[in-house]
This record gives C-alpha cells, sequence and structure tokens, in this order.
C-alpha cells in the first residue's frame, strides 16, 4: 500500500522535465504549416536547427520573427535551419500574422500540443539551438535584442562545430 | 486508506487547472481581459509601463501568453 501511496504521490507532484541544454532534442514529426510530408529533428541531424515555438498572440513571438528570418537567410548555405511551431488555436490566426510577417523558414503546426509537451515549454517564445549531432545546446524563454544577438553568435559557434 | 482517499480527492477534483503557457490563445484575447475597457486598460498599460520601466504582468493584451 505504501508503495503504491508513493508512486501515486509521484506521478501526482512531479511535473514533466523541461528539455534543457545537453539533452537530446526530443524525435517528433510534425505536419507543415501547409500540410505535405512530415517535418522530423531526426531528419534534420546534420543541420544546425532552431526550433522555435511562437503564436499570433504572443508580442515577442511576432517581433522575433523577422529576426529569425534574416539568420536563416544568412546561414542557410552553412546548414543552419529554423523550424517555426504554431501555437495558434486557429490556423487561420497563423496566416493573418505571416501575411503581416512573411518568413521563409519551415513552418509546422503542433494542434495535438505533442510537440510543446515534449519540450515542456515554459514559456512563448521558446528556442531551441539543437546541435548537428542533434543535442540541444542552448535555451531561450523569451525575445528580445539581447536573446537576438545571443542566438546569432550561438548560431556561429554551432555552425564552427564539425557534424 | 482515508490518506489515500484525500490524495485522490486532492488530486481529481481540484477546480482550477493550470494552463500551459502555450495553450494561452483564447486567454490572450482582448476580450478575455478582466477589465471591461481592454482597450482604454493597454493604454494605461503602455504608459505605465513607459513610465516605471516595467512591462508585463497586467491583464491585457498578451499579458496572459506566459512571455516577458
Amino acid at each position: 500500500m505504501r508503495r503504491f501511496l508513493a508512486a501515486l504521490a509521484i506521478i501526482v507532484c512531479v511535473p514533466a522535465a523541461a528539455v534543457e541544454a545537453g539533452a537530446p532534442a526530443p524525435a517528433l514529426s510534425m505536419t507543415p504549416l501547409e500540410g505535405g510530408a512530415p517535418v522530423t529533428i531526426a531528419g534534420l541531424k546534420g543541420s544546425v536547427v532552431y526550433v522555435d515555438f511562437w503564436a499570433s498572440w504572443c508580442p515577442p513571438c511576432t517581433r522575433s520573427m523577422p529576426v529569425l528570418d534574416e539568420l536563416y537567410k544568412r546561414n542557410k548555405p552553412r546548414g543552419f535551419v529554423v523550424v517555426g511551431i504554431n501555437k495558434d488555436a486557429s490556423l487561420a490566426d497563423a496566416h493573418k500574422l505571416l501575411a503581416r510577417i512573411p518568413v521563409t523558414f519551415v513552418l509546422v503546426q503542433d494542434g495535438s500540443d505533442a510537440a510543446a509537451k515534449a519540450f515542456d515549454v515554459k514559456g512563448m517564445p521558446s528556442g531551441y539551438l539543437v546541435d548537428r549531432k542533434g543535442v540541444v545546446r542552448y535555451v531561450h524563454r523569451g525575445f528580445n535584442a539581447e536573446h537576438a544577438a545571443a542566438i546569432e553568435k550561438e548560431i556561429d559557434s554551432l555552425l564552427k562545430e564539425p557534424s | 486508506m482515508k490518506l489515500l482517499a484525500l490524495l485522490a480527492l486532492a488530486a481529481f477534483a481540484a477546480a482550477c487547472a493550470p494552463v500551459a503557457p502555450y495553450q494561452r490563445a483564447y486567454l490572450a484575447r482582448d476580450d478575455m481581459a478582466l477589465d471591461g475597457n481592454p482597450g482604454f486598460m493597454k493604454a494605461i498599460e503602455k504608459t505605465y509601463s513607459a513610465k516605471e520601466a516595467a512591462s508585463g504582468g497586467g491583464g491585457v493584451g498578451g499579458g496572459g501568453c506566459g512571455c516577458n
């Protein structure tokens, strides 16, 4: 009985562990915003990947989008990829924002919250910089000018690492 | 056994459920603000944050999104 009680207490009290620097990126298969073949983080192994959780209702997310797009365009030839995971309740809201702030990087939907739960997202936006080996190396929660500068440096240093 | 029942009650009968930061699409809407005049409150909040060099924590426009 004690064991059962302890197990129940653990289930009730221990929250899911958030993905932090040093952890392997969760294996996920996500549907692109426009539909089509699923995108997997494992499939992007060999590239430096910035996984960004964003939504149209989150003001810092909207500020991060043009910055991430610029970083993506600049570093794409060196093997840099951005995967934007949308957390809008309605895809129409996402498309409305994208009409105002168009981006060129990969956008996927997460209607079931599977990706957000796998990363245990603690705030919006949340960004996870994954190295060429598939390991999360940097985590950014929120977005401001300091984050932008740090992300740029981190991308550059990770792109210099061998795959 | 009583303890088990109490624990189960505490775990499953709670009226409040946490809303994850990524699930706040509806809470972040202007018409979900506690104040009846979200537009006016947004202006007040903007003035306040500019004067006090502080932002966030308000109950209007994006305050519920869990972002800083």
